[in-house]
């Protein structure tokens, strides 16, 4: 390979050139791409090696902790303050931020498993729901990726458009530390889709296509506590029948499982616009697009299919769907409508989101960047925040007997 | 891990040593007397709690065996965060600097700490977590021979396949050739290496490829293993750091260089330091090999009737009699 030895200043690239520049970078592009296939070559032979030898021993540990670290939906129920349709809006910031800090993928379901597990133990007040995704995003990035990758506290803080004091991410991650008692470790339904998809060998677009449908369930209380194992599973079985692939016979299927594929088969339509956008990159082979078609395609068959004597029945049909639908933030959920810079999703404040049971119809309008942070004349405003030990907690009354001992920590 | 406990329930001893973002100290334990560790981690007001402190903290929760130090306690106070380990004696290194002979030990001590050393990593392995920086320094003895895995603050997590990880790990000295080349994607094996070069340093009081740069370090290990080529080692090129450069050196013969050990020793540690990450032996496969079978003598099956009565022949099978017992530790 004579080019390696060619003088390498930077002169002798002129112009004139170009063409013997363009083959020479040609030839480096194959060499280098030859190289990367062979290491690729080398790490799964490493892979096969060290599955052989403790895959076994893994899974086992894997699986206890899946069960150790599982939300409890029933649990986040009982929140005073953040209700379920808030939750769209935090998961859409996270994808984004999780995005602009190209962390690993796995980085962004312990997120949420560390946020969910969190709010699964400790009352959070509404205008704290986007400190702590911030903080468990800290946390998970801390854990996982690597340190230059781990976003700084002042970038966080400006994603969030200053709605917080810069001391409050320490404190919120030093409190959801605590809470978790350090158990940060969590199986994610990443680390089972690896394995599955090694063995399988389902193609880039199959783990693709299940990545983006595992993150459509983000947004949705159905899936909270459903285990990682489980989701790996079924979401691969959708793509693969999304995409048109042969199913795969990966041992015996049990109950929760079909419940599984069914339930995210019924949470497909109009998905987050942030996400099928992030999902529209050829990098993740514009599975939401084929997904989208896919879905077209399905409710042209039902339609011709349908039986014509009740006409109305396509309307109840999609209106069905409709409360199953991802519960979106604003209007026109359709992927590839909104164009340009999406609204930051803030901790959900204004007027809709005091009301306890506020529904769909009330958060049709996303809150617009800034959004007041609204430091509010009650008692918990961000000075108290920085004494949290001191804050009694009368405004909390009910069913508050799960967050045993907490009385003290509940000021978030 | 009680949250409410508070740094004044441990009386502050000695310190035992400093690290970059640590302080080790000797503590006692107010109530109950007991000796423990106490790191001290200060808490930077800019990044919050530093990632080696989460990462060590949640994994070593995880691990719970007689060859990993245990951590009793994490405590928070306002600009540090204390972490409550079980007391150690001191480390391997020291142990060899004062109870070696110019370093080295008697190969009794060596096979009951390999043991113990390979005990603790095939445990790590089992749960998922990579040690990434194996060397004398992090492994902990105390009075009574036990060998314990130590500082975890480099160790991650990995998945199947593996993830592609930094290569700026492990201390240098002891990483493993394919990290050295720019390997991003090692797996177990990279501690497997390091518990290698442990051994022969273990036999001989010297570290057995002290180099001074990436590169010196990857000609100390060719010099000795004998410098690979594409036929020895199919992707070799592939490697980021491969150089057309290298010195092409003759393998040596292992038992030349490390006379002290016997053949079987021999055996084992050219498994554990095979160039190709793919080719060295796993801790599982290590802990079998018959270099061990004399570490347990005194256990054929129909003397365990009488093991209740002899302390010594507890769950660490019959090694723990083999080393001397120690005082004045204070390195921890």
């Amino acid at each position: 390979m004579a080019f390696l030895n060619q003088p390498s200043d930077s002169t002798f690239f002129v112009e004139t050139d170009e063409p013997v520049q363009q083959r020479t970078i040609n030839m480096r592009d194959a060499a280098k791409m030859l190289a990367r296939n062979k290491q690729e070559m080398i790490a799964n032979e490493l892979s096969r090696l060290a599955c052989d030898e403790y895959l076994e021993d893994i899974m086992q540990h894997m699986r206890h902790m899946e069960d150790e670290t599982l939300p409890d939906a029933n649990l986040i129920d009982m929140q005073r303050e953040i209700q379920w349709f808030m939750r769209p809006y935090l998961i859409d910031f996270l994808i984004e931020a999780h995005a602009a800090f190209s962390l690993l993928p796995e980085t962004l379901f312990l997120t949420v498993n560390l946020l969910d597990r969190y709010c699964s133990k400790r009352v959070v007040y509404k205008q704290h729901y986007q400190l702590v995704g911030c903080a468990a995003l800290l946390i998970a990035a801390k854990y996982g990726d690597k340190k230059d990758r781990v976003p700084q506290i002042n970038e966080l803080n400006n994603m969030c458009c200053g709605l917080y004091d810069a001391g409050m991410f320490t404190q919120m991650e030093m409190h959801v530390l605590n809470t978790l008692d350090w158990n940060i470790g969590h199986p994610t339904v990443d680390f089972f889709t690896q394995l599955i998809v090694a063995e399988e060998r389902d193609s880039q677009e199959v783990e693709h296509m299940a990545a983006y449908i595992c993150e459509i369930a983000l947004y949705h209380r159905d899936f909270v506590s459903t285990k990682p194992s489980i989701m790996a599973r079924s979401s691969l079985a959708l793509a693969r029948a999304i995409l048109g692939k042969a199913e795969v016979n990966d041992g015996e299927w049990d109950h929760v499982e079909n419940v599984t594929l069914l339930t995210l088969s019924q949470h497909l339509h109009q998905p987050s616009v942030t996400l099928a956008r992030k999902y529209s990159n050829p990098y993740y082979s514009k599975v939401s697009g084929k997904l989208a078609d896919f879905l077209a395609q399905q409710a042209a068959i039902a339609r011709r299919g349908a039986p014509p004597s009740p006409p109305s029945e396509p309307t109840i049909a999609s209106k069905a769907t409709n409360v199953y639908s991802t519960p979106h933030k604003g209007l026109g959920a359709v992927p590839g409508v909104v164009d340009g810079y999406m609204t930051p999703p803030i901790t959900p404040d204004g007027v809709s989101f005091g009301q306890k049971n506020a529904t769909m119809k009330d958060y049709q309008l996303p809150p617009r960047c800034p959004v007041t942070p609204t430091p509010q004349p009650t008692h918990h405003t961000s000075s108290t925040y920085a004494q949290p030990q001191q804050q009694p907690q009368q405004h909390i009354a009910g069913p508050t007997t799960y967050f045993d001992g907490a009385s003290s920590n509940m000021s978030f | 891990m009680d949250g409410k406990r508070h740094p004044s329930s441990f009386q502050q001893l000695e310190k035992l040593g400093e690290g970059t973002y640590a302080t080790v100290f000797k503590g006692r334990n107010r109530q109950t007397g007991e000796l423990v560790a106490l790191k001290e981690i200060h808490l930077d007001s800019e990044e919050g709690t530093p990632s080696t402190a989460i990462r060590e903290i949640s994994l070593m929760k995880e691990l719970k065996h007689e060859n990993i130090v245990a951590l009793h306690d994490v405590i928070h106070t306002e600009n540090k965060l204390m972490l409550v380990f079980e007391y150690m004696d001191g480390d391997l290194k020291r142990y060899m600097d004062t109870q070696g002979d110019r370093g080295a030990l008697k190969p009794m001590v060596i096979k009951s700490f390999m043991y113990q050393l390979l005990k603790g990593i095939d445990f790590c392995h089992k749960n998922r977590v990579l040690h990434r920086d194996l060397k004398p320094q992090n492994l902990l003895i105390n009075s009574k021979g036990s060998l314990k895995l130590g500082d975890f603050g480099l160790a991650r997590a990995f998945g199947i396949p593996v993830n592609t990880f930094s290569n700026e790990v492990v201390t240098l000295w002891y990483r493993a050739p394919d990290v050295l080349l720019g390997s991003r994607t090692y797996n177990t094996s990279i501690d497997i290496w390091s518990a290698g070069c442990i051994m022969a340093e273990m036999f001989t009081g010297r570290p057995l490829f002290p180099g001074t740069t990436n590169e010196d370090q990857i000609v100390r290990i060719f010099r000795i293993m004998g410098t690979p080529t594409e036929r020895t080692w199919p992707g070799l090129t592939s490697f980021p750091e491969y150089k057309t450069t290298w010195q092409m050196y003759a393998t040596q013969n292992l038992s030349s260089i490390l006379s002290q050990i016997d053949h079987a020793g021999i055996d084992l540690i050219s498994r554990m330091l095979q160039l190709r990450p793919e080719l060295r032996i796993s801790a599982h496969d290590a802990l079998q090999h018959h270099w061990f079978n004399d570490l347990m003598p005194q256990q054929p099956q129909q003397q365990q009737h009488h093991q209740q009565q002899q302390p010594m022949m507890q769950p660490h099978r019959g090694y723990q009699q083999t080393v001397p017992s120690q005082q004045n530790y204070e390195s921890y």
